[in-house]
């Protein structure tokens, strides 16, 4: 057999076999979420407060509660994924546009894999912030805590947080600065900043 | 059925590692004369995280995927990728991460299975 053919016929058993349950690194239980970004308002609801101990881009830690009056925007995400870096550049731009008109953005870094794989070291996710240009506050999650609160399966996925401490936006997936997610985003954002 | 057919059937039913179902990964096991090839196979349009190489963790230690061409955007890796076991095995057992992107998805999922 041809060895394309061998490995498209091992590829097709991969999918097809049977075998040992799967197991995502998502939490059990955690709500389904369309991964793609047109997914509907979820009903408002009070936002879980995060507890997180390490940030960066910030002297001291952020609270939800101390964050009252300003609208947040939670993004999950971790350097060493692709659709989460080439997210950053809208996230740095709405982070310019907004921070003024009481837009609080909060990177949450959660790790994909275990410590060996150098996700959960301060100094690398600082050398990321330097290198993609990240100004606004990000607290490690190193141990999922926040992830697991939030029920977020995908990396990157954002919630966005109203000024009365309610989520009122959440989504998933990729996008860039002027597409239609982004767009999507940005009425959002402008949406919760001209509540009172 | 052609020998070729069988000789693949007879490979996969001696070297593949079990599938888990929907995760679109399978480990070949290539046994040599002194060590052992791992090569971490994905359905078609699933992509395999270069940034952070796919990991097996065994009782015997961590072994980790690699392989020399990526995509040119080098997020992912353009090759099955490979690592090495010493020694000749024909089974692996241990615990497979890798992270993935599915085929129309914007997002990366990490998989956790148990091999």
């Amino acid at each position: 057999m041809p060895r394309p053919l061998l490995l498209l016929f091992l590829s097709s058993a991969a999918v097809a076999s049977g075998g040992l349950a799967l197991r995502s690194a998502a939490p059990a239980g955690a709500q389904t979420r369309d991964p793609l970004l047109g997914v509907a308002p979820a009903g408002p609801r009070p936002a879980p407060a995060w507890h997180n101990t390490s940030w960066l881009n910030t002297d001291r830690p952020l609270t939800l509660e101390s964050l009252r009056g300003r609208v947040v925007l939670l993004n999950f995400w971790v350097f060493t994924c692709y659709n989460c870096t080439n997210t950053v550049p809208s996230l740095v731009d709405f982070d310019r546009k907004y921070r003024g008109q009481g837009l609080t953005l909060i990177g949450v870094h959660t790790p994909e894999f275990p410590p060996y794989a150098g996700e959960h070291d301060r100094g690398n996710v600082e050398r990321a912030l330097r290198q993609y240009g990240i100004e606004y506050p990000n607290a490690q999650d190193n141990d999922s805590r926040t992830w697991n609160l939030y029920g977020i399966r995908f990396w990157p996925s954002f919630v966005l947080i109203d000024k009365q401490g309610r989520i009122r936006y959440e989504g998933a997936g990729e996008f860039h600065v002027g597409d239609g997610n982004y767009q999507l985003w940005d009425r959002r954002i402008r949406e919760l900043l001209a509540e009172s | 059925m052609t020998r070729p057919l069988a000789a693949a059937l007879a490979l996969l039913a001696a070297c593949a590692a079990p599938a888990p179902r929907g995760s679109g990964l399978a480990v070949r096991v290539e046994p040599g004369r002194d060590s052992t090839r791992l090569v971490l196979v994905a359905a078609a349009g699933i992509k395999i995280n270069a940034r952070i190489p796919p990991a097996l963790e065994t009782p015997a230690g961590l072994r980790r995927f690699h392989a020399e061409r990526l995509t040119p955007d080098s997020a992912y890796f353009a090759d099955p990728p490979v690592a090495w076991l010493p020694g000749r095995v024909r089974r692996v057992s241990g615990t497979l991460r890798a992270s993935v992107c599915s085929p129309g998805e914007a997002v990366c999922r990490a998989l956790v299975i148990p091999i």
